[in-house]
């Protein structure tokens, strides 16, 4: 076999492996929660009780906190992400972005637990002062968990969108200052615009961060079962303390579920939901990142 | 989970199928005991090459029962042993060995203690577990709603609790409050909210930062968790942690028991939130 040949059968091999890897996670998670479907049907994504000891298992008020911290992380991160990227991207010369990225990017690879913590020493206590007015009864709320979140993936955002940003040709710059635009100009017609499919994934890819985070969302958002909100439109209940479906799959119930073969599909059908929304929300990040750099191909 | 167990099986038939003269050390009973005791289990198998098999089937009443029955060597309970036990098996010498105790106290944020809540009744504390009372005013105390973090279920705190509450465990009702796993996350959750309560294991109540209540029992008498009333058996929240075995112990059984009692042994029961057998003796806090 010619090298050319060795390297292409070993690249599809190695693609295989991790194809492999995922499908047997998937269909492993899938198969274990087999038990709980059969039992609750439907129910158990639309249910909103879930009590072990009855037995009853209903997730949909995980899953409303896990998309409820998620989203809030993004609309508080992405106008701040955003903001900087233009800033590192369209003003900043090359040696003082390339600094300012990597501190970012040394933000981003900070442990999760690490951010749990000062969520816990600080802002914990920041969001329970700051909202006494409201009538909140504690620090732990999902308000608290989408702020920490917002911290979390603000680096992700930010460094993703620069990229996608400096992946737009200079050409089209110059082009649009030789037509008179000015600095800001350029950039809102035409930098923006051209580094857009790029911006969403890598939005995306901050929410699926979102979504996915256990020990800090664990440590802050009051792992507060069955708080279904009565209007989902509400953002009162986003001062209450919940449950993410990370949140629970971190807790005790895992090592009490283990042995009781309902409960632990019931457990595992937690596993086979997440997977789904962020297999979802970063196949869509990787669909539109390949759209954007066909298009400045 | 399934592979996993057949690998188990797998491992524990070739297991059996070799070195059958060996005796297996056999170990059942409370899961509240088996936390330190399977972790001890664990080391003397992999330090000693002891061979040690521990299991919590039917808790304390099946370690005591496998005992009278000569299935195991050690029993671990978290509840004394009756008359009863001891009639039904006259010919056994149960012989219980403390290990430890596991004592459980309802603290409260400085605010409710400062309020004027020290503490509480059985019936009070259930008017709160079943969401009748959600205001502190409804116990005597201070007009502020009750922020309850439940200790989360699966952990011996959360056992004692409910047992003492509801006799059982499996009686206590399903509930939602806030909930909170470790002994620091619990004190630091309290201490920082107005008009907490939690179960905390009563080592780490330290009366600064949280504040451990009395228990009011029907006559109106007031016992708070201090260790003098936790060793004189005044204190109702609380279990004596014990091995049994039958007459005195023997061989591997003997190696185990004293391993539980030593420094070692005794660390881990403190890992695991209890109270040393050293402590049972100490000054009242």
């Amino acid at each position: 076999v010619r090298p050319p040949e060795a390297t292409r059968l070993l690249s599809y091999a190695f693609s295989a492996v991790t194809a492999a890897f995922l499908a047997a996670l998937a269909s492993l998670l899938a198969w274990q929660s087999v038990a709980v479907w059969r039992r609750e049907g439907l129910g158990y994504l639309t249910g909103t009780r879930w009590f072990f000891r009855v037995p009853e298992f209903g997730a949909a008020p995980m899953v409303y906190g896990t998309l409820a911290v998620a989203v809030l992380a993004l609309l508080l991160a992405a106008p701040v992400a955003l903001g900087a990227a233009v800033f590192t991207a369209e003003y900043l010369a090359p040696r003082p972005r390339a600094l300012v990225k990597s501190l970012v990017e040394l933000l981003a690879g900070v442990p999760s637990v690490v951010y749990g913590l000062l969520g816990v020493l600080l802002l914990r206590d920041w969001v329970y002062r700051l909202l006494e007015r409201f009538d909140v009864l504690s620090g732990d709320t999902l308000l608290t968990a989408g702020v920490l979140l917002a911290v979390m993936v603000l680096p992700t955002i930010m460094t993703l969108s620069d990229d996608a940003l400096r992946a737009v040709p200079g050409v089209q710059r110059e082009a649009a200052r030789s037509l008179g635009m000015t600095r800001a100009e350029a950039i809102l017609r035409v930098s923006l615009p051209a580094a857009a499919p790029g911006i969403v994934a890598a939005l995306l890819l901050g929410l699926g961060r979102a979504l996915g985070e256990t020990i800090a969302v664990f440590l802050v958002v009051g792992r507060q079962d069955n708080q279904w909100p009565q209007r989902l439109a509400s953002l009162r209940p986003l001062l209450d303390s919940g449950q993410t479906l990370t949140s629970k799959l971190g807790g005790s119930e895992t090592h009490i579920a283990y042995g009781d073969p309902l409960h632990w599909a019931a457990m595992a059908g937690l596993g086979v939901i997440l997977l789904a929304l962020v297999g979802t929300v970063t196949l869509a990040a990787a669909w539109l990142a390949r759209r954007g750099s066909a298009a400045h191909a | 989970v399934l592979l996993m167990r057949a690998a188990v099986w797998t491992l524990a038939a070739l297991g059996l199928a070799g070195p059958l003269s060996a005796e297996v050390l056999k170990i059942n009973g409370s899961t509240t005991v088996n936390l330190a005791a399977a972790e001890a289990a664990e080391i003397l198998k992999a330090e000693k090459g002891l061979q040690v098999q521990v299991d919590t089937q039917g808790g304390s009443s099946g370690g005591i029962s496998m005992l009278g029955d000569g299935l195991v060597q050690i029993g671990m309970i978290s509840k004394p042993l009756s008359d009863a036990d001891r009639a039904k098996y006259p010919k056994v010498k149960f012989n219980p060995i403390a290990v430890g105790e596991d004592a459980v106290a309802l603290i409260v944020s400085p605010d409710v203690w400062q309020g004027g809540v020290h503490a509480l009744s059985q019936a009070q504390m259930r008017d709160i577990y079943e969401g009748r009372v959600t205001n502190w005013k409804g116990v005597g105390g201070p007009d502020q709603r009750i922020v309850f973090f439940n200790k989360e279920p699966g952990r011996g705190t959360w056992e004692v609790f409910a047992h003492w509450l509801y006799g059982d465990a499996k009686k206590a009702p399903p509930v939602s409050f806030r909930e909170v796993g470790a002994n620091e996350e619990a004190r630091n959750k309290v201490a920082s909210t107005r008009g907490a309560l939690s179960q905390l294991s009563a080592s780490w109540a330290d009366g600064k930062t949280v504040y451990a209540l009395g228990l009011k029992d029907d006559a109106g008498s007031v016992a708070e968790p201090t260790s003098a009333n936790i060793r004189a058996g005044r204190y109702p929240m609380s279990r004596t942690l014990a091995l049994v075995t039958n007459g005195s112990p023997q061989g591997d059984a003997k190696a185990f028991v004293e391993f539980m009692l030593g420094k070692r042994g005794q660390d881990l029961m403190r890992k695991h939130g209890y109270l040393g057998v050293d402590e049972l003796g100490g000054a009242g806090k």
